[in-house]
């Protein structure tokens, strides 16, 4: 199928108002769950599972979807009103952001990161179409070895890249491989770490886990939370205008943002947070005045917020093609898949056109009705901050329980989320990433699978991971990754121990 | 800031004990298979002996060096996942509305604002809501009341 003829197909299944409808609901509520801060688009979307069951996958896939971008957007708002990011991905857009609100020009920040989160994902949505296309046609020629040395690569890159402390992002993703051969072994039969519940035999319950998670790990962490302090107020529309001058700093940074995330998205591994961030830096070096930055640069805001959404679009690529969740949300999304017995791959271009053409399409309609309705609507996001959390968490947790149990109609679920809410919470204060251990659940199956497959056909030999030479890229590039990443720890070990020798001593 | 980086050395002590603990446990009871023919023991081993390492690679440099410190709040916690359990074990017994109001009270016990009222009206507004949404809106078959 062309691209013309994909695009028309997905518009017209996209464009069906039992479709629409999800796609609505979805980039509102992801606009919601992105202003509030506390709540972030991973909890929303685990909270969003259990009604997938209801709805048809291609509708499912585009309200998840939806809600993962529009929280990109409502990021933004309260991460430039009281510089709290309401997404992690929002968070270098308070960096000039809220400055610029201080002014009394907040209602340009806001107006610079709509503009440019529409532009980046536009971009975002020519490159998906183009690598998608070039992607699931090359894919065609992978096997069981290339599978897994890439997704290993996509953990790898996952732990390592932008992390502070990558061994502690490593435990986190064997921990979840780990969680992941909880159930019967597909292969054997085997039942694994069962002990003797008939509920853990299809393995562990991906709603629940990421319930557990973020929903009720979030809760416990922001219960305590006294309320907003600093409300701003009221945005006029007419404040939204930007100066001609604004205008004219917009367009470079957008396209280098948007490029950027482009790419950063689609590698397995690297994610929209990482994108915005890099993003930043690079339009502080290519700034003439750099000291600009930091008090109100509306390239600040425009280049990070062009990347993220750009790469929240993207990353949908090797979601699709390869069947391999590229970031945690991604991961999320493969599993709502797959609750519709859906497995995606190559094939899936061709085989379910509605379902990867109507998402290209979402992608658009959603965007645009983002940017249209956000802007009149600031004033209704902006009040809704003024919500004290309080108000709030009591309905999540009831629905994260209803949630749950809709699933299978289990007690016993609902009892393992407050066990996995207990051990999230206890993660979260060790400062261990919750986020990889879901992505290592979805993954480490996924793996053991093509591993035990590719040794099966190379007849037990382990060097059919160097001898192809799609497997043997993503073992040298994972190779690097972690030898980077050591040699990067050594030095800052250095470094600090150089800044403070007394250490140890206090 | 505090002498040493506790969370790390708890938390990476935790995680070589449990993987320590699933490598063991999936020697004895799961059968490893061959290089060739992996059975359903080798994988989870190798992830195990992976974690314990991990583990120790965290707790041990953390040893030595300085952490910030951690306030963790047990009080939130049991009563947020407290709520969970009153819902869970109260659904089927008590039915939806008891079971939500319930859980909403117990949730709003670690709240930062003291009084009653507010949280007797949360509990009224969070029960109507679920009822609405999920027993008219999405007619998940749920017993309201409890069986008399």
């Amino acid at each position: 199928m062309g691209t013309w003829d994909g695009l028309l197909t997905g518009f017209a299944f996209a464009l069906q108002p039992g479709v629409l409808v999800y796609c609505v609901l979805g980039v509102t509520l992801g606009t919601l769950i992105g202003v509030l801060p506390g709540i972030g688009a991973m909890a929303a979307i685990s909270l969003l599972l259990p009604i997938t069951y209801y709805i048809g996958a291609e509708a499912a896939l585009i309200m998840l979807a939806g809600v993962y971008y529009g929280a990109q957007y409502g990021g933004a708002v309260s991460s430039i009103l009281l510089r709290l990011p309401g997404t992690p991905q929002s968070a270098v857009t308070a960096l000039d952001g809220y400055p610029l609100a201080r002014s009394g020009r907040a209602g340009v920040a806001l107006f610079t990161s709509m503009a440019a989160s529409f532009a980046g994902s536009v971009l975002g949505i020519v490159v998906l179409v183009l690598l998608a296309g070039w992607l699931s046609r090359a894919a065609v020629a992978f096997g069981a070895a290339d599978y897994a040395a890439m997704m290993v690569l996509g953990l790898v890159a996952a732990s390592t890249i932008g992390s502070a402390h990558p061994a502690k992002g490593f435990a986190m993703i064997v921990l979840g491989m780990l969680l992941g051969c909880v159930g019967t072994d597909v292969n054997s039969g085997v039942q694994r770490f069962v002990i003797g519940r008939a509920e853990l035999l299809d393995g562990i319950n991906l709603v629940a886990l990421a319930m557990g998670l973020f929903g009720v790990a979030e809760v416990i962490g922001n219960v305590r939370d006294p309320g907003r302090q600093a409300v701003a107020g009221r945005i006029a529309l007419r404040t939204l205008i930007p100066t001609r001058e604004d205008l004219r700093r917009m367009p470079l940074p957008v396209l280098r943002g948007g490029a950027l995330g482009s790419f950063f998205g689609a590698l397995p591994g690297t994610g929209s947070t990482l994108s915005s961030f890099l993003a930043y830096a690079m339009e502080r070096r290519v700034a003439r005045r750099p000291e600009r930055f930091g008090t109100g640069a509306i390239e600040g805001i425009a280049g990070p917020e062009a990347a993220n959404n750009s790469a929240a679009i993207t990353a949908f690529v090797p979601t699709l093609t390869l069947g391999i969740p590229g970031d945690p949300i991604m991961a999320l999304m493969l599993g709502a898949l797959v609750i519709h017995g859906i497995q995606p791959g190559p094939m899936m271009l061709e085989a379910r056109p509605e379902m990867f053409w109507g998402l290209v399409a979402s992608f658009g309609i959603g965007n645009l009705l983002l940017l249209v309705l956000n802007l009149p609507l600031i004033g209704i996001w902006v009040s809704l901050l003024r919500i004290p959390f309080r108000w709030l968490y009591p309905a999540i947790l009831v629905f994260v329980c209803l949630g749950v149990w809709s699933v299978r109609g289990l007690t016993f679920d609902i009892l393992m989320v407050a066990g996995i809410g207990l051990v999230g919470y206890l993660l979260a204060l060790a400062r261990f990433n919750p986020a990889l251990l879901l992505l290592g659940f979805v993954l480490g199956p996924l793996i053991e699978t093509n591993l035990r497959r590719a040794l099966l056909i190379s007849r037990g030999d382990p060097m059919v991971f160097l001898e192809r030479p799609i497997s043997a890229f993503f073992v040298v590039a994972a190779a690097a990754l972690l030898v980077h990443s050591l040699v990067q720890a050594r030095g800052r070990r250095r470094a600090v121990g150089a800044a403070a020798p007394d250490d140890g001593a206090r | 800031m505090v002498k040493r980086d506790w969370p790390d050395i708890w938390g990476g002590l935790a995680i070589a004990l449990l993987g320590l603990g699933a490598a063991g446990w999936a020697w004895i009871t799961y059968d490893p298979g061959t290089l060739r023919r992996l059975g359903p023991g080798a994988f989870p081993i190798g992830l195990g002996l992976a974690l314990a390492g991990l583990g120790l690679a965290i707790a041990l440099p953390a040893l030595k060096r300085a952490g910030a410190a951690v306030t963790p709040e047990p009080w939130a916690a049991a009563c947020v996942l407290g709520a969970i359990l009153v819902f869970g074990l109260g659904l089927r017994p008590l039915g939806l509305v008891p079971a939500t109001a319930l859980s909403v009270l117990v949730s709003t016990l670690p709240a930062p604002r003291p009084g009653w009222l507010w949280r007797a009206v949360l509990a009224v507004l969070v029960t109507g809501l679920t009822v609405l949404l999920f027993h008219v809106g999405l007619r998940m078959t749920l017993p309201l009341w409890p069986r008399t």
